[in-house]
């Protein structure tokens, strides 16, 4: 791969992303929380669950880049100080999307980490802008985009002197209709071979299943994944966003159960 | 003129009224210093008058009378109401009000021009209290108001810290992305300066934090916002955009509350000024009497004389009342070493660590 002088894997050494007291690329972080912020009392109510869960950060997305015009677009600024009392009062650190190149500055206020969605993976003037951030940044990988692709959108934010970026593989485009995307779980030990950069798995928009999203979340951490980010809503019926996908409180505490021993198992494994 | 634009119009002008009413009614309780009775029929038919004489074509004579008589009966109202007098300088909104507003709940909050006013308004029983910043955690002394504190009759009958948490305010149509200004007091733009250069804000010198959030929510400029407390967008329905975005770690100021009487009870810390004679070891000799006594003192400071400007004032606090035996003893004995010495009185401390 070429022109990758920042993002490619030299040496042995891999970087560690601290967003506040979080570091990818050391734990196995989970990043939970409702696809979009609705209102103050669901986003509470959803950080306290995760929390109690084992959640070691909230997701929310003020800005939503949707399919329809017409589709919720997200509550914006009032989303973020939602977030930021979710913050104060469950102390999980906020990553949120940003899809702006003029809210940079302003999401970075609130928020501890920003998230490139996935249409936006290749927004050349919006990877600069967050290069410049200071902030961590959670870079989704494009829906049609190829590994290589991907690292050079990494580069792009590494070149303006953001040494933090954490990669998220959230499913790709094939001709296969049943699941929403395709998870390619290969990109984990794929891109631990060509980057330096921490890998998390999204197993909710891969999938676009509730039943999925338990056996691939076990999967992401059995393939060496960094972490996963899930969406989870306390009223997924009532959810304006993405309501067929999001996990119960009680069903997010129930696949945590289930992964704190696998990873266990897994730290006990001998290396190959 | 577009529909839109005639409608804020309006609305701006309506947000006027309320501002202009408020100031009425202050100035309405105020007034019942000076008089005995609260009502003077004679004066309001006068006034009722006077008011109808003016030509407004748009605004029938009936209504105009029964516009002022039901804000003169709520004047009436406000008046019987048994609020005190609490002064502050600044414009409504300060930290000098908020401060205000924690001390004493329930008052009616008069903004005064300058210290002085405050200091004299409560001295010649215009305002029954008044509260003053004495000191700032990062700034160091206020110097005006420690100036007024020497020569002042008025008793120390309380005091608060409040930890100074800017806000970015701006008007509910303002969009934040379209922000370039923001105007505040110098010193408010000085400790926000790491987040204006983040956002690409340029700071605009405003003569008082209050005074900027007032000017936004009457002139409402374009592209603009105002650094102030978070009591201003409650005042002036201002849209905070951002809280706390000073970037050092916040820091605080220390108010005082001023009376004409000294506080009722002992109270827990006290507050005096002295001079000693300019020769070596009389400070000295005054602090030594502190110490034997194990009495901690939690500020000293120092301010040239303004009678003699080679020679300085010294201001003291510590913790205990002057109604303590020990303290008493202190105090005499203090009184035979320095040339001057005034009490400004026991009052509660406050222990909030901000």
């Amino acid at each position: 791969m070429k022109n990758l002088r920042l993002a490619s894997r030299a040496t042995e050494q891999r970087t560690v992303v601290k967003v506040s007291s979080v570091e990818f690329g050391r734990d196995f972080i989970v990043i939970a929380g409702p696809c979009s912020v609705e209102s103050e009392e669901q986003t509470l109510e959803t950080a306290r669950a995760v929390k109690a869960a084992g959640a070691d950060m909230l997701r929310g997305g003020a800005f939503k880049p949707r399919t329809s015009p017409y589709a919720f677009q997200g509550l914006g600024l009032r989303g973020l100080k939602i977030l930021a009392s979710a913050r104060r009062q469950t102390g999980l650190p906020i990553v949120t999307e940003v899809i702006d190149p003029r809210d940079v500055s302003w999401v970075a206020e609130f928020a501890d980490m920003l998230q490139i969605g996935t249409r936006n993976m290749q927004n050349f003037s919006l990877l600069k802008e967050v290069g410049r951030s200071g902030r961590p940044v959670l870079l989704k990988r494009g829906m049609y985009s190829t590994l290589e692709e991907w690292l050079n959108c990494a580069e792009y934010i590494l070149s303006e002197g953001n040494p933090d970026v954490i990669l998220c593989e959230r499913g790709i485009r094939t001709f296969e209709t049943y699941t929403r995307n395709t998870l390619d779980l290969s990109a984990v030990p794929a891109m631990k071979e060509l980057t330096h950069l921490p890998i998390i798995i999204d197993p909710t928009h891969s999938t676009g299943r509730i039943n999925l999203i338990g056996p691939m979340s076990q999967a992401a951490l059995a393939a060496g994944a960094d972490g996963l980010i899930i969406e989870v809503h306390h009223k997924p019926d009532e959810a304006l966003c993405d309501a067929e996908q999001a996990l119960t409180p009680e069903m997010f505490a129930d696949l945590m159960r289930r992964l704190r021993p696998l990873q266990a198992f897994l730290q006990n494994l001998p290396s190959a | 003129m577009k529909l839109e634009e005639i409608r804020q119009k309006m609305d701006k002008i309506d947000r006027e009224l309320l501002v202009l009413l408020q100031e009425r009614m202050g100035l309405a309780v105020r007034s019942k210093k000076f008089q005995e009775t609260a009502s003077d029929p004679e004066a309001e038919e006068s006034l009722l008058a006077r008011v109808e004489r003016m030509n407004l074509d748009l605004i029938e004579r009936s209504f105009t009378r029964q516009l002022l008589k039901t804000i003169i009966k709520e004047s009436k109202r406000l008046q019987e109401e048994d609020r005190q007098l609490v002064a502050f300088q600044g414009e409504h909104g300060a930290y000098s009000e908020v401060a205000a507003r924690r001390l004493v709940a329930g008052g009616a909050y008069i903004p005064c021009l300058e210290f002085a006013d405050v200091f004299r308004g409560v001295e010649e029983g215009h305002f029954d209290l008044g509260v003053v910043p004495v000191e700032n955690s990062l700034e160091g002394a206020v110097t005006q108001v420690n100036d007024l504190l020497t020569t002042t009759t008025l008793k120390v009958a309380g005091e608060i810290k409040v930890s100074v948490n800017h806000c970015l305010l701006a008007t509910e149509v303002t969009d934040y992305r379209e922000i370039r200004l923001v105007y505040s007091h110098p010193q408010a733009l000085a400790q926000c300066r790491g987040f204006l250069a983040r956002n690409k804000l340029e700071p605009r010198p405003f003569y008082d934090t209050a005074g900027a959030a007032k000017m936004l929510a009457r002139e409402n400029p374009k592209a603009a916002a105002a650094i102030a407390s978070a009591l201003c967008a409650e005042l002036y329905d201002l849209e905070i955009i951002k809280e706390g975005i000073e970037d050092g770690p916040s820091n605080s100021t220390r108010f005082l509350l001023l009376s004409r009487e000294p506080y009722t009870d002992a109270g827990d810390k006290t507050s005096l000024i002295f001079a000693v004679a300019h020769e070596a070891g009389q400070l000295y000799g005054v602090l030594k009497l502190f110490a034997e006594a194990n009495i901690n003192l939690t500020r000293i400071a120092s301010m040239p004389l303004r009678s003699d400007p080679s020679n300085y004032s010294f201001f003291l606090d510590f913790e205990g009342s002057d109604k303590d035996e020990h303290v008493v003893e202190v105090l005499k004995r203090m009184e035979d070493l320095s040339i001057s010495m005034k009490s400004l009185g026991s009052y509660p401390a406050d222990r909030t660590t901000s």
